[in-house]
């Protein structure tokens, strides 16, 4: 049969975004395929090179509406090397809190997304049931539903909210219970386990070698994690293990990704739930926003030739900022913005990953891997 | 778990490198940096290199030192610095990620002794920077062969600051519309923000003339 490309997007539920897939098909085979991105690319480093620093957080806060939390977080690292700033230990911890609320959200984004990609439409709902409990959570630490500015360079806005330690306790309890039921629901459902076991295998240093990372290379059998691997925050004082699953032979498949994900909320899940309890000063207590103890003092300029990066664990690899001083004559503004997204370098392997796999396939594989356009296009 | 890689095993693995880098000579300057980390200060290598000279490093960076995770490549326009008027700053990974073992048809997860890592296992963080004369036509060579993470990131940093990767198959716009006019790369400091000499609040259309009370002077 004849060979010929079809174009999957930029509408299309595949895509979960704007984006277009080339898919170069003979019957119902894929035999090459090509991504084209760029449908919202908005020059968000071009702006921030006209912002300064306090004002880039929001920016960085909507590089994706599923994960604002995490996005700002690897600003606020980035921004702290570049201006020497050293955090309170106090709102290491409640930054801690924010980032694994809004992975465990995250998460159930995805899961809540990819369920319907693969016929389980109850999937779907009762993850975004779940979801809003951490809505509910990070709308009382950050003052608003999706984009939160929640943390400052040096610190984080304000102290926990009185009586969130004692909600958020018993929302992770619950959610810890349904965590058992998503397990049921889906390792039990033939057509869950039919279009996610054997498609799309991917091997842990192939992976690596194609700049992928997180929780799909931990789902191919290596439990690297950028926050033990390059050391940031607290999490050595937590109780918590990386999640890895165990690939076949071939490699991860579907499966292994959706494995390694639920085990993944369980873990910041019980990270937030210690967290809390090894909190200095107690998690009920509340200071004032703008006390020493969550907010220490920041420099507002970086001058030409400084320059600060850090690798950060996003829900979806590994993401960065590189950011130059000295923009604005006067440093007030960042010389230059970089921003690396986990999605942008995934989305090019997992397009190749899917070569070789029937058409119907292609939702499964894109799905699993955890698209999210907002950043990819920046 | 309570478990991470800890500064001293960080340090030791960065200085050997440094150590080692010495052997390419003049054109290679590596040094043992330090960036703030929330509370902590972690060590990395920062590694100064001359164009000509990247893809040897990156080659011997790949299989004698284990750097098998290419995270980010960039470009900066220095308009006013003629002799580094641009600048290409990459950022490396060594990951230690293999692929899980096999013994006797069943594969085993790979979980790393943290505490146990040395010599090329341990986890570092490479900055590598290199500078470029002024010129109409800036290009460095390509790694995408090496790391093919690097693919893309080469892609972008060509289409945004124009910066060519020689070697590099198939460049293309990536986040431009891709009938961009050519030589259009929008983050070369040519092209200037609308806010970029005006206070944005209040000099725009959209300000309607108002003017701040402190207008004019240095803040």
């Amino acid at each position: 049969m004849a060979e010929m490309w079809i174009s999957m997007g930029p509408q299309h539920p595949m895509t979960h975004g704007l984006w277009t897939l080339k898919v170069k098909i003979d019957g119902e085979t894929v035999v090459d395929t090509e991504p084209d991105l760029g449908y919202i690319h908005r020059g968000v480093e071009k702006i921030c090179e006209a912002r300064d620093f306090t004002q880039i957080t929001p920016y960085a806060d909507r590089l994706c509406y599923a994960s604002a939390n995490t996005w700002s977080h690897a600003y606020i690292y980035a921004a702290e090397d570049l201006l020497e700033v050293e955090v309170p230990e106090r709102a290491e911890y409640i930054r801690m809190v924010a980032v694994e609320l809004q992975r465990i959200a995250s998460h159930l984004m995805w899961l809540g997304a990819y369920c319907p990609d693969v016929g389980n439409l109850t999937g779907m709902v009762w993850c975004l049931r779940e979801r809003e409990m951490m809505m509910d959570l990070l709308q009382e630490l950050g003052g608003s539903r999706m984009h939160y500015n929640f943390p400052r360079i040096g610190g984080v806005k304000r102290d926990l909210p009185i009586g969130f330690a004692l909600r958020c306790r018993a929302k992770l309890k619950l959610f810890l219970d349904r965590i058992q039921e998503y397990e049921a629901i889906l390792d039990e459902s033939t057509i869950f386990l039919v279009r996610t076991q054997g498609v799309g295998y991917a091997k842990a240093e192939e992976m690596i070698n194609h700049g992928v990372s997180g929780p799909n290379v931990r789902a191919a059998g290596h439990n690297y994690d950028v926050r033990w691997a390059h050391p940031y925050s607290i999490y050595d004082e937590l109780d918590w293990e990386p999640s890895v699953e165990r690939p076949s032979i071939k490699g991860s498949d579907c499966y292994d990704r959706y494995r390694v994900r639920v085990e993944e909320m369980r873990q910041s899940a019980l990270m937030v739930l210690d967290g809390l309890d090894k909190m200095p000063g107690g998690a009920d207590t509340h200071y004032q926003s703008g006390d020493p103890a969550i907010l220490g003092k920041a420099p507002a300029r970086a001058a030409e030739g400084q320059t600060g990066f850090h690798h950060f664990e996003d829900s979806r690899g590994e993401s960065m900022f590189y950011l130059a001083g000295g923009g604005d004559e006067r440093g007030k503004h960042p010389y230059r913005v970089s921003i690396r997204s986990p999605m942008f370098i995934t989305i090019p392997y997992a397009s190749k990953c899917m070569i070789g796999y029937k058409i119907a396939d292609i939702p499964a594989i894109m799905g699993s891997f955890d698209p999210c356009i907002g950043e990819t296009d920046r | 778990m309570g478990n991470e890689v800890n500064a001293k095993q960080i340090l030791s693995a960065a200085e050997e490198i440094v150590s080692d880098v010495a052997d390419f000579g003049d054109a290679v300057n590596a040094e043992v940096r330090y960036h703030t980390s929330g509370r902590r200060k972690n060590a990395y290598v920062y590694i100064e290199v001359t164009a000509s000279q990247w893809r040897e490093l990156a080659l011997w960076l790949k299989k004698s030192k284990k750097v098998d995770y290419c995270s980010m490549i960039t470009g900066i326009h220095w308009p006013e610095n003629a002799d580094a008027t641009w600048q290409v700053v990459a950022h490396l990974l060594r990951t230690g990620v293999t692929n899980p073992a096999v013994v006797n048809k069943r594969v085993h997860e790979t979980k790393v002794d943290i505490e146990g890592i040395s010599g090329n296992e341990v986890p570092l963080e490479f900055e590598i920077s290199m500078t470029i004369p002024e010129t109409r036509e800036p290009s460095v060579p390509s790694v995408a062969d090496i790391w093919v993470g690097a693919d893309w990131n080469e892609k972008e940093t060509w289409d945004l600051v124009g910066i060519d990767f020689d070697g590099h198959v198939g460049m293309r716009r990536v986040l431009l519309p891709h009938d961009s006019p050519t030589g259009y790369h929008p983050l070369q400091k040519q092209h200037k923000l609308r806010y970029h000499d005006f206070n944005e609040m209040y000099d725009d259309a959209q300000g309607f003339g108002r003017k701040p009370e402190d207008s004019g002077r240095v803040k």
